[in-house]
């Protein structure tokens, strides 16, 4: 399985940027984290380019926010997220 | 709202005087009410008018203009500039002119009164026009953008008639109608917008409620300050109406409650909050406050109805929101460093644990409490003096809560510092 899931939709912040970094800094190689959120993470990009990870964020269809997260240099994982974003938004 | 980056959010120097200080203003008026209760047999009673001021621009003012200098960037993307530097320009003054303006109101005195005009004035030229220019440059985020731009020209009416009143009070004296016009747009438009469009944003974030209707985000805030401008007109050149004009404001008000109340019930994790409570305890005072300002029960309501407005819901909403608001900037300013320090990785606390729930639940009953007793004592003098112990005691505690959270902070960091100097 290629994608984790994590949904931070019902925590208090920073609850959700806690929970998200450190399921990003978990991720083995070849695997993004989809990230579920009601709201728009504001802190999030600045604390993931810190860190070396990529993202994309979308609205999603289960709750408000979706981010796709991947390591900078993990290509595999990178493929996976773009082809479950394009599969998701034809 | 706005992607933030790190550093945008300004150091934690910017808001932390202003938030360190603030409750002891409040502690200050208590004080003076308990050691002087006769002073407090009626609004106009000099003791009565210094220590509002304690209250108003000490704890309310210094507690919004502080988190208003950390909040623009954090919730709207709009950094001032020279934070810092604003910062320290508007702290020193806006503190010493409140301690000025209670002195000189509480003992008639004009002299204190001439150097709090001067130091007030210093103090809100050098924040409105840098907060103004900041607002007008951030993105429009629903509701919140338009409340604060409104409710920071309210604070430039607020502060104006203020300056005028207290020229007339240190010269030839001042009319007592002109005050309530200084004292709504103060409570009314500064607070009562600023409150509300800081909760569009934070009540759904940190109490986990579903959001605000559009149409209230929407509406509340404009038709709150048509009100108040319709109102002012009214009072200037057509008093009749101005009576009928006051319902507009007082139900935009009414409504922001009630759906406020109606969320809270509607939060999706039902953990023990403390800020909840004083959410709670805010709105309930602030629909009580409506009903006081549109019935006009007796003659001397007023004194009752600036008690539930300013202590019942403009304390409790701040109070509470300053047990989100400090514990996630300590939070934040030290994740912030982690990559610089690393050895802060792992030794931060999660956000519940930067003020326990347990002092922070005795300081709300506390608070709850002293806000029934000022109540009782509005009613009945006699209870002034338990009423104003029970106040300074509540402050204390708050004052002594965020100490506590801004101490956690300096510790860590400083740990953190000798540990890496050490690597």
């Amino acid at each position: 399985m290629s994608e984790q899931l994590l949904d931070v939709s019902g925590l208090e912040p920073p609850e959700p940027l806690v929970q998200t970094l450190a399921a990003a800094e978990g991720l083995p190689a070849g695997t993004y984290l989809r990230m579920l959120h009601r709201r728009d993470p504001c802190l999030l990009p600045g604390n993931l380019s810190q860190r070396g990870f990529t993202f994309v964020q979308r609205p999603g269809r289960r709750t408000a926010v979706e981010v796709f997260i991947w390591r900078e240099n993990d290509a595999a994982a990178e493929a996976a997220a773009r082809a479950t974003l394009a599969a998701e938004n034809p | 709202m706005a992607h933030l980056s790190l550093d945008q959010t300004p150091p934690l120097s910017v808001p932390a005087p202003y938030l360190l200080i603030a409750p002891w203003f409040a502690a200050a008026a208590g004080i003076w009410l308990a050691l002087a209760p006769e002073g407090f047999a009626g609004r106009w009673f000099p003791a009565a008018l210094g220590a509002t001021h304690l209250l108003t621009l000490g704890f309310m003012g210094m507690t919004m203009l502080g988190a208003f200098q950390q909040l623009l960037p954090v919730l709207l993307g709009a950094p001032l500039p020279r934070p810092r530097t604003v910062a320290a320009a508007v702290f020193l003054p806006l503190a010493a002119g409140t301690v000025l303006l209670a002195a000189g109101l509480g003992s008639g005195q004009t002299a204190p009164l001439h150097g709090a005009m001067g130091l007030l004035s210093i103090a809100l030229a050098g924040f409105l026009p840098v907060a103004a220019r900041a607002l007008l440059r951030a993105p429009l985020i629903a509701g919140t953008s338009l409340a604060m731009r409104f409710a920071l020209v309210a604070l430039g009416v607020t502060v104006v008639l203020g300056l005028y009143l207290a020229a007339g009070h240190a010269g030839p004296g001042i009319s007592r109608a002109l005050t309530d016009v200084h004292v709504t747009w103060g409570f009314v438009g500064w607070i009562g917008l600023l409150v509300a469009g800081v909760a569009y944003q934070v009540v759904p974030m940190f109490q986990i409620t579903p959001d605000y209707p559009p149409a209230l985000m929407r509406w509340v805030a404009p038709a709150l300050f048509a009100g108040l401008v319709l109102w002012s007109v009214a009072w200037a050149v057509f008093p009749a109406a101005a009576p009928l004009l006051a319902w507009v404001p007082a139900l935009a008000l009414a409504a922001f409650a009630g759906a406020t109340l109606y969320l809270q019930q509607k939060r999706r994790r039902r953990l023990p909050d403390v800020t909840v409570a004083f959410w709670r305890l805010g709105m309930i005072s602030l629909l009580a406050a409506v009903l006081l300002w549109a019935v006009h029960p007796w003659p001397g309501s007023d004194l009752l109805l600036g008690v539930v407005f300013l202590v019942g819901f403009g304390m409790s909403v701040v109070s509470g929101m300053l047990y989100k608001i400090v514990p996630f900037l300590v939070w934040l300013h030290l994740n912030n460093r982690v990559l610089e320090f690393p050895a802060l990785r792992g030794r931060i606390p999660p956000m519940k644990h930067i003020i326990g729930e347990r002092p922070a639940r005795w300081q709300f009953r506390a608070h709850a409490l002293a806000v029934v007793l000022l109540c009782t004592a509005s009613l009945w003098p006699a209870a002034t003096r338990p009423a104003g112990a029970l106040l300074a005691l509540a402050a204390a505690m708050l004052g002594v809560n965020l100490a506590g959270a801004l101490w956690l902070y300096r510790r860590i960091r400083n740990a953190a510092n000798t540990q890496h100097g050490r690597d």
